[in-house]
């Protein structure tokens, strides 16, 4: 079915926020996965796979033990909260590359690594062993195949990219990625009680007059 | 927002203006979005027609109306319907309407009409595509409609007194526009002149479903009277708007979008401020200025609310207008910055109501110092959501200051600063408020309370060298992510956070209902319970055939009796 990019958001916000993570990292998951369906890539499947890692119910053990040096955790990198972190942290790639791994999903870092690109006004590269992608904010060029998992990825800024690339206007995720999706939004719908439906929408005087 | 106009009086601070108990007495002036945009299609002599107007004797088939700018057309397709009087109901959770409309991108075929015809009556439960640019629906005014119909089959026109007690045929009860329910995204018409502005293409489709609407009540009249049947008289049409009925489901939109909400305000706190720096007027502004106000009393003596809250206001109201009326009576309006002297003085005497009226009318004699301030008041600007992690923590901490100092010291534990609770049902996907201590729905609470969030970061930053980074506090605390954005947000926002508790016990969610209407350019608000609200819009507007550059501006306000 073809989604408008907005339910992709709107859809992404709830599944993350669902999946346990706070609202502003939801913010973060619900526009990084619309960046990757308008890159003409199934955002929702991403995301989809992220949360079904089940890193949020434990975060502080798969983000950065330190911003200094290499970005490592005992176990597996969220790449939600250490792409929110590389966002953070963007003009600190004028100084040095960024290192970083293993980390999951490393399809999700490109849109933190756009939006670092953006900050810096210059192409941003993430490369890992098989795949090398490049963008700029808005244009992404990849090669190779992006793992599920990567061992390592470097973070530079260089890199450059052909002339702007369309965008895709819709998004036509796999059904499996986006009904994953749903399951996790629904776990932020209160339950409807007959309580709720008469004063938690406010009815008042008559509406059928 | 870009400002060039030169202002010796600066705008209206945020402490001042975003309360909420203000932002729910806000009025319509010459930047709401349906002014904008009657203004915009008569000056560029827009052309509208109805390519299709097929319904039947009981009122049901469908009707196509095209409005045709310089570059583009834009078409209403009308679904019609025979709707049984028990299903009738304006919440958000009914499943069937009078009447449903999508707003198409262009002109429909027989394809797209058929297409829109298996979704559009189901209106959530279909889907719509790229090709659509809002979904709507509207239910009967009972009353009026039956009255109406009964008059004009028998020849008749309807009695003036029942015209004006209800003020519409029809009210639309949602209008989902920006990629709901699979229609295209903002994105896609935001670069349009004519769409740049805000809500710019779900005005135009209530501008349109206003003429549908005039069209089959007398259609039906028609089918009932015959040849005895009359038309509506003009004026009588005219006076009709469309009501609109608004719940819960947009008060969070303005906590949601702060750079948009913020651009909608600091236009308008521009405006004002540039009026208010007039050092002179010349007699035909000041002229100007008294009959807008004349033609204000006759729209409030009109305004009619059974809600205990707002039939307080409007006696206010009244008050406030009488002596507003004595002041303006008293003054030549022409020396010494008379708008900027009219403000003050309405600081002093006048309720918020009379106060934001009053703003609201010194902006109509200045178009060519406020209308250019419309295109700005639409958000293009993405990277505002980007967190600068290299920003220090005491600068942040300054920053949630700046916005919710009054916030900091109030005790959020207190049952009655945090007693409500918003979250969405399962049953619509549609926002509610709830009671945190008597429902089980604090689980599932939604970022609405900025003011207590803010609150909490800011205690949990004391906690940090002041020189540290803020990338490196947000790595150990994620929950105060979304803070530390809208934090950073106020610096190009300083309009955008509300500087009033959202959860309090006595929180009215019909003042962010009613701030984010007033922006739309909607008149009478009228509380239906503290979470919802109807309104009118388009009453006394041209109809899309008689729109000229004479009368696309000035519509809102009734045409005082001669």
């Amino acid at each position: 079915m073809s989604f408008s990019l907005n339910e992709v958001e709107a859809t992404a916000k709830r599944a993350a926020r669902g999946a346990g993570y706070d609202w502003g990292l939801a913010e973060e998951a619900s526009k990084a996965t619309r960046w990757l369906c308008a890159q003409g890539l199934d955002g929702a499947a991403v995301l989809a796979g992220l949360l079904e890692g089940g890193f949020a119910a434990n975060l502080p053990a798969h983000v950065p033990q330190n911003l200094s040096g290499s970005w490592q955790a005992d176990a597996l990198l969220c790449p939600l909260a250490t792409g929110a972190a590389l966002s953070d942290c963007a003009m600190r790639l004028q100084q040095a590359p960024q290192a970083m791994g293993p980390i999951a999903q490393p399809a999700f870092i490109l849109p933190f690594a756009a939006l670092a690109a953006r900050r810096l006004g210059a192409c941003v590269t993430i490369e890992g062993e098989g795949f090398q992608a490049v963008t700029d904010g808005s244009v992404l060029q990849v090669e190779g195949t992006l793992p599920d998992t990567a061992a390592s990825l470097t973070i530079r800024a260089e890199g450059s990219l052909p002339a702007s690339a369309p965008l895709a206007t819709r998004a036509e995720p796999e059904e499996a990625g986006w009904a994953v999706l749903n399951r996790f939004a629904h776990k932020t719908y209160a339950p409807a009680t007959e309580e709720s439906r008469l004063l938690g929408a406010g009815a008042g005087l008559s509406d059928n007059d | 927002m870009e400002t060039t106009a030169q202002t010796t009086i600066s705008r209206r601070d945020p402490a001042q203006v975003m309360r909420l108990s203000r932002l729910g007495s806000l009025h319509q002036c010459r930047l709401s979005f349906m002014r904008v945009l009657t203004r915009r299609m008569a000056e560029e002599n827009w052309s509208f027609s109805r390519p299709k107007f097929d319904i039947d004797a009981k009122g049901v088939g469908v009707a196509v109306y095209t409005a045709t700018g310089p570059a583009r057309s834009y078409s209403l397709v009308a679904f019609a319907h025979d709707l049984p009087p028990e299903m009738r109901s304006d919440r958000v959770i009914a499943t069937a309407w009078d009447a449903t409309f999508a707003l198409f991108d262009g002109v429909p075929t027989e394809a797209d009409i058929e297409r829109l015809s298996k979704n559009v009556p189901y209106q959530e439960a279909g889907r719509v595509s790229g090709s659509e640019l809002s979904l709507s629906r509207a239910n009967r005014s009972v009353r009026l409609w039956a009255h109406v119909v009964e008059c004009l089959s028998e020849g008749r026109q309807p009695d003036p007194a029942q015209i004006e007690s209800v003020g519409y045929l029809m009210r639309t009860t949602a209008v989902y526009g920006s990629g709901k329910f699979g229609a295209a995204d903002r994105d896609i018409i935001a670069d349009r002149a004519e769409m740049k502005g805000p809500f710019q293409a779900e005005m135009l489709s209530v501008f349109l479903t206003r003429a549908f609407v005039r069209d089959l009540v007398e259609h039906m009249a028609r089918a009932r009277g015959g040849d005895q049947a009359a038309r509506m008289a003009p004026e009588t049409a005219r006076q009709l708007g469309i009501g609109n009925s608004t719940g819960l489901g947009m008060a969070p939109y303005i906590v949601n979008h702060p750079v948009l909400f913020n651009n909608w305000i600091a236009a308008r706190e521009e405006a004002i401020a540039r009026v208010r720096s007039v050092e002179t007027a010349t007699g035909e502004e000041a002229a100007c200025f008294r009959r807008m106000l004349r033609r204000s009393e006759i729209s409030a003596a009109r305004w009619r609310s059974e809600h205990p809250v707002q039939v307080e206001k409007l006696a206010a109201l009244a008050k406030d207008l009488e002596a507003l009326a004595a002041w303006v009576a008293a003054d030549d309006l022409l020396n010494d910055r008379p708008w900027d002297r009219l403000i003050r003085w309405s600081e002093a005497e006048l309720s918020l109501e009379g106060q934001e009226l009053a703003a609201s009318l010194i902006l109509e004699p200045y178009g060519e110092l406020v209308d250019e301030l419309a295109p700005s008041m639409a958000d293009h600007n993405k990277d505002a959501f980007v967190i600068d992690g290299s920003m220090p923590v005491s600068k942040l901490r300054g920053l949630i200051a700046e916005s919710f100092g009054w916030a900091l010291d109030l005790d959020w534990d207190a049952r009655e600063n945090c007693a409500r609770a918003w979250y969405v049902s399962e049953e619509k996907l549609e926002p509610r408020m709830g009671e945190r201590f008597e429902e089980p729905i604090s689980e599932y609470e939604q970022p609405l309370a900025p003011a207590r969030d803010a609150a909490l970061a800011h205690a949990a930053l004391a906690d940090w060298d002041a020189d540290e980074l803020i990338a490196g506090f947000l790595l150990r605390h994620p929950e105060h992510r979304h803070t530390v954005r809208r934090a950073q947000m106020s610096q190009v926002a300083p309009y955008g956070e509300i500087r009033s508790n959202t959860i309090s016990d006595r929180v009215l969610p019909i003042d962010m209902l009613r701030a984010k209407l007033s922006f739309f350019g909607a008149t009478h608000f009228d509380p239906r319970s503290d979470r919802w609200v109807r309104i009118c819009m388009y009453a006394g507007a041209p109809y899309p055939e008689g729109l000229t550059t004479a009368n696309s501006d000035l519509w809102v306000y009734p045409e005082a009796e001669q």
